[in-house]
């Protein structure tokens, strides 16, 4: 008894935050720097800053397989291989699929990686903020629910992660895409400035391009480096170059003397109190041992990502949650959604062979959407935006198919063509049906059961790839490009990895899982600050706006702790 | 839109999913799940050295180093071993047989010692036959799809590789990358910069420039 209590003592903490990627480095950070005493979990194993990078100064001739993957690595890796992210210079970062298998209803590609930083390491980094047409778009059309806040709401919360993020871009005052806290621009290069200025020129500014907003510093910022354009990101940056958990959240949160950081530590479920109607803690399966422990605290935030945090709530049941924790409106694992993308178009830009570029950017282009705003209506809801950039590399216009020689080779080596690409990036709707349940047919390495996903896209956004093809394919001719090229690679739900919703947010407690506040309706003390809390996806990359509404979340929890209503 | 294009695109999504790294053209490894191939005697001694000389005809020696200089031979042999499924290395084996066959036939002679010129010959043959054939299988496919491509649900995308091996498109492909990933390809036919530490959109064009890699 005695023991157990003292037991217990050590495993008590004021939060315990379940996730340390994007979201969860940022509860962490906030609630620690509140004061909070913080265990934060992580399934999978540390990853040091800098340190641990193994791969991040090699050249390209130091990978035996020059990136590419082996028939090896493809087996253990069905899912992950499936798109360009899962490489050899970080194939250490992605999960083996065969150790954590999930059952596709229809195909879903899941990317995920299972270490301190989660996907904070590869992301994208593009960041921009939502626009009030973002948060009404659900209340306006009738797809999903509405959103429970607006931009008034979120604003100084976008600028307070900005600030300490660090993201450089351009200031627009483009109404759909809110400017920021921004730190100086990366630089267009002479193709992208010609095709900014005639787009806009030609759409009287209706339709704008800036140059990305990304979470790399121009400048040196908050004792990190300022970025070397390598363009080797995704393997860790060793100047701390880019937002990452490790670069910036978690030495913030270690700083405070509050953390407790917990890698290997994979958590089976909540543990609900039916007496308090609280949470108590969580029960976690060390992911080394197998050994099974309790942790408790009085506040729980859940930042498993999108479908790790759903996948958490739907397994902790109980008596009084049968169908999983805060699950009374039947909506948790409903609602998923992911942008759809890999269409748009390309060209060549002519008058510029005289100009190259110096260093790799790790940024492209952005045009912000302009679709079914104001004189722009549509024959499908919501709408895109895109990413792009122009180049120039060592193809040349006549070289003859699998050309070879001396010749060839020699014509390799000279700058050649400049081309200039517009990719979309669509918003997809909120549809009920797509969505995803605990199938217990099958268990993953460590005994649990595993997700179903039952997920595709729709007329809708069928209809919208059409326009992200043609209205790229019309920019580019505008800007003067020649021999456009469309496409349509077609887009799996999963690919973008900007998979979200299943435990959306709502005024309602019989229609969402969570408030306003990203607090769950039944569970006082439970946060979901993830990509599952989205009632809707926009077209923009959303990680900037996990980080706002997390440490906006954190901040209400703490008020509220010590008020003592949780 | 052909693979480089499709690579291109991706390249450009720059936030699309997760960043990319070097924005080489030679992102993409081939796509099947067999992987009982690792025989390390998958070729004789004598086929290690027809694929040096082979890589050595598509990028020779000019006023920088060639595929051999740059080690690309053994690269090419240890990357059909780890990379390829089962399938492509059978056709990437009975390439070099039809290689050396025709070698023998036409000059009588082993690949190995036949003229640099030969050799060119040679391989700009096997270099026809497989556009055709390539063109002639894109014509095939082409037919076989519906005229127009009516809105399909779910839009699934394709598998990243797809479409039959050919022995001199592997070899080609295997040759560039092998060569312009190489340090003597990268830093001496191509411009290396470890660090730029800036980056400038627009500079002017200096009098031999060369491709940074």
């Amino acid at each position: 008894m005695n023991l157990n209590n003292k037991a217990t003592a050590q495993n008590t903490y004021d939060a315990i935050v379940v996730g340390s990627g994007i979201s969860g480095g940022w509860a962490a950070k906030e609630l620690t720097e509140k004061g909070l005493k913080v265990l934060l979990l992580e399934r999978g194993r540390n990853i040091e800053h800098i340190k641990d990078y193994t791969t991040a100064m090699k050249k390209p001739w130091e990978f035996e397989h020059r990136n590419r993957l082996t028939e090896a690595q493809k087996e253990t890796h069905p899912v992950q291989k499936r798109d360009y992210p899962y490489q050899e210079a970080n194939e250490s970062y992605w999960v083996n699929d065969l150790e954590c298998p999930y059952t596709e209803v229809k195909r879903f590609d899941w990317y995920r990686g299972f270490h301190v930083g989660g996907k904070s390491l590869m992301w994208g980094r593009q960041s921009y903020r939502f626009s009030d047409l973002n948060f009404e778009d659900n209340k306006k059309d009738g797809h999903g629910n509405d959103w429970p806040i607006r931009y008034k709401d979120l604003e100084k919360w976008y600028d307070h992660v900005e600030r300490f993020a660090g993201i450089s871009g351009q200031v627009e005052n483009w109404p759909a895409l809110p400017d920021g806290q921004f730190l100086p621009p990366m630089e267009m290069n002479c193709v992208e400035k010609s095709v900014k200025k005639r787009i806009e020129d030609h759409w009287k500014k209706e339709r704008i391009m800036t140059i990305g907003r990304t979470a790399n510093l121009t400048v040196p910022h908050g004792g990190r480096g300022s970025c070397q354009y390598r363009n080797l990101c995704s393997r860790g940056c060793p100047f701390g170059a880019y937002f990452s958990t490790q670069s910036s959240t978690l030495p913030a949160a270690v700083a405070t003397g509050n953390l407790t950081l917990r890698p290997f530590s994979l958590v089976d479920h909540i543990i609900y109190d039916k007496e308090t109607k609280k949470a108590k803690g969580v029960m976690v399966i060390d992911s080394e041992s197998k050994e099974n422990m309790e942790f408790f605290a009085k506040v729980i935030f859940v930042n498993g990502s999108t479908l790790g945090s759903t996948f958490l709530l739907l397994n902790s049941t109980s008596e009084a949650h049968p169908n999983g924790l805060g699950n009374a409106s039947g909506e948790l694992g409903h609602n998923l959604m992911d942008h759809h993308f890999r269409c748009g178009a390309s060209g060549e830009a002519e008058g510029f062979e005289d100009k190259y570029t110096y260093g790799r950017r790790a940024n492209g282009i952005y045009i912000p959407r302009y679709q079914n705003m104001g004189n722009d209506k549509r024959d499908y809801l919501r709408g895109f935006g895109y990413q792009g950039g122009a180049s120039r590399t060592g193809w040349h216009k006549d070289v003859a198919e699998l050309a070879f020689g001396g010749e060839f080779k020699d014509q390799m080596t000279q700058p050649g063509l400049w081309t200039m690409g517009l990719g979309g990036f669509g918003e997809s709707l909120p549809y009920h049906e797509n969505r995803v349940y605990i199938d217990k047919s099958k268990k993953d390495k460590w005994g649990m059961p595993v997700l179903a996903i039952d997920c595709e896209f729709k007329g809708n956004e069928q209809k919208m790839r059409v326009a992200m093809m043609n209205d790229a394919a019309e920019m580019l001719e505008a800007a003067g490009m020649k021999n456009i090229k469309t496409y349509d690679n077609g887009s799996s739900p999963g690919m973008a990895i900007h998979e979200q919703g299943t435990a959306r947010m709502g005024n309602d407690p019989k229609t969402s899982v969570l408030n306003k506040w990203n607090q769950m309706h039944e569970v006082s003390n439970v946060f979901v600050t993830d990509g599952s809390c989205m009632p809707s996806i926009a077209c923009q990359n959303p990680s900037l706006t996990f980080m706002a509404l997390t440490a906006r979340a954190a901040d209400y929890a703490v008020t509220e702790l010590k008020k003592g209503n949780i | 839109m052909d693979r480089r294009d499709a690579v291109k695109s991706v390249a450009f999504l720059l936030g699309g999913a997760l960043s990319a790294t070097t924005i080489g053209v030679f992102l993409e490894g081939c796509n099947s799940n067999n992987s009982d191939n690792k025989g390390s005697n998958l070729f004789s001694a004598e086929q290690d050295q027809l694929i040096t000389e082979l890589a050595d005809t598509i990028i020779p020696t000019t006023k920088t180093p060639g595929a051999k200089a740059a080690g690309v031979g053994p690269f090419i042999s240890m990357m059909v071993k780890d990379c390829y499924p089962k399938e492509a290395q059978e056709v990437f084996v009975k390439g070099l047989e039809d290689l050396e066959a025709r070698s023998k036939k036409e000059f009588n002679n082993s690949f190995l010692k036949i003229s640099v010129k030969q050799r060119e010959q040679l391989v700009g043959k096997l270099r026809d036959e497989t556009v055709a054939a390539q063109k002639a299988e894109n014509e095939q496919n082409a037919a076989k799809e519906p005229a127009k491509q009516e809105l399909k649900v779910p839009l699934a995308a394709g598998d990243r590789y797809k479409g039959t091996s050919y022995f001199f498109a592997i070899a080609r492909d295997l040759t560039l990358l092998g060569y312009f990933t190489s340090e003597v390809g990268a830093t001496q036919a191509l411009e290396y910069v470890d660090i730029p530490g800036r980056y400038d959109g627009c500079v002017d064009m200096k009098p031999g420039q060369r491709v940074y890699s």
